[in-house]
């Protein structure tokens, strides 16, 4: 059996990491699939899935960790006027983020229930907002 | 007080009835695949980079494409619903022959706080003596007019219309009359400078397309291209930020300005107090 889910995520700056662990829990729950895996994957090229601690040390650490990778100041390529977009590519850091953060986790469901290690904890990751994001939480399983 | 002098209601829903009449927005101003958005997402991205207010320009294209977007009373409507956050101007179509009663209903009805035309897309030359009665109205009201200038992305928008020399006659024949050259007149953004050394009612807004990035642009424009010290030493009372939203978002353009080696009260008049005065707010 498959389950998908659509759900909405508003964020409010440009770098943004947001739990979304217990929206996981709830989609899991309505599924009705107590075997399986869910899927949790960004419908966006500029956010990102990530699973690690919540510990504001490490949201700084991966922050920081990414703008020194991918600084908002580069001569990048994507900064040109789009004739799809009739605007200028201003988020080239936002791409380059989401690539090295992954658009996607894959996570184990037994008996019901999200299997996570002690310290794991699902977040979107937003790199070019503030934006309405979209996130699809589909569940496979029986 | 941070004053974003140049937006457009284009991409948000609550300007526009249906889904379709945003399209024929995206498609007038060449919009691509940029998504709408509600008014939840302007407060969020206002509070992200720290703007106060944002001045809202629409553009009544009714006798060249049949379209407003949106009309004068759907900018009042989202001024009234929105005080503390928008301040409203009109459009009206030059070739219109109700103009004037368009106009004075956005003024006197709907206390709109100016006008915004764009040439090019409307299709008429500043200079042109249709355009006096409408000029002579925004005196008599007090009402500053925001010109598109410069070059034009949009489809069926001849550049010719909005270099910032055909403004010249304009501020000739009415040295009374505020008005911004927005976008500086880019690529000829000599002659923007020039107009706004000479004219003391002519500004400028910084609603630029960039080319690479919000940051190098502005350095170049303002500390290469035109001197270093010709914004500081003579143009800090003409200049006015604005971002060109949703084509370029407030926060990048600012920072792109953020980054310019300027004065903190020079600073200060282009974020605000210069658009203050060019909008008749100025206490």
């Amino acid at each position: 059996m498959v389950k998908t889910f659509k759900e909405k995520v508003i964020t409010h700056k440009e770098f943004e990491i947001i739990p979304i662990t217990e929206l996981v829990r709830k989609c899991i729950s309505q599924s009705g699939i107590t075997e399986g895996l869910v899927f949790v994957i960004t419908a966006h090229t500029s956010s990102g899935i990530m699973v690690n601690e919540n510990l504001p040390c490490l949201m700084t650490d991966i922050e920081e960790t990414l703008e020194r990778l991918v600084p908002l100041d580069h001569d990048y390529a994507h900064s040109h006027f789009l004739l799809s977009y009739g605007a200028t590519g201003g988020n080239a850091p936002g791409h380059l983020k989401s690539m090295l953060c992954g658009n996607h986790t894959v996570m184990v469901i037994e008996n019901g229930k999200l299997e996570c290690g002690k310290a794991q904890d699902v977040y979107f990751a937003e790199f070019d907002g503030p934006q309405t994001r979209n996130i699809f939480i589909q569940i496979q399983g029986e | 007080m941070i004053i974003d002098m140049h937006a457009h209601p284009w991409l948000m829903n609550e300007a526009f009835k249906t889904s379709q009449a945003i399209e024929i927005s995206k498609k007038e101003m060449g919009w691509g695949l940029m998504s709408g958005h509600d008014m939840q997402m302007t407060r969020i991205e206002l509070k992200d980079a720290k703007v106060d207010k944002m001045v809202l320009l629409p553009l009544d294209l009714t006798t060249t494409r049949k379209v407003q977007i949106p009309d004068n009373e759907t900018i009042y409507k989202l001024v009234q619903d929105n005080q503390d956050i928008f301040i409203g101007f009109a459009s009206v179509d030059p070739y219109r022959k109700d103009r004037m009663i368009e106009l004075e209903k956005a003024f006197d009805q709907y206390h709109l706080s100016g006008l915004k035309l764009n040439p090019s897309k409307q299709h008429f030359y500043p200079s042109d003596p249709m355009m006096n009665e409408i000029y002579e109205y925004c005196i008599k009201k007090n009402k500053p007019i925001v010109f598109h200038s410069g070059m034009s992305w949009e489809s069926d928008a001849p550049m010719k219309y909005a270099k910032p020399l055909e403004f010249e006659e304009v501020a000739i024949r009415y040295p009374e009359l505020r008005f911004s050259l927005a976008h500086f007149g880019w690529p000829w953004i000599h002659e923007t400078a020039a107009l706004l050394l000479k004219y003391p009612n002519v500004y400028a807004d910084t609603a630029m397309l960039y080319m690479d990035s919000p940051r190098k642009f502005m350095k170049d424009i303002f500390e290469n291209q035109l001197g270093p010290l010709w914004l500081e030493n003579n143009l800090k009372d003409k200049v006015m930020f604005g971002s060109n939203s949703p084509r370029f978002k407030p926060r990048r353009i600012k920072y792109g300005l953020d980054q310019l080696n300027l004065r903190e009260a020079t600073r200060s008049k282009i974020m605000g107090e210069n658009a203050l005065r060019f909008l008749g707010m100025e206490e």
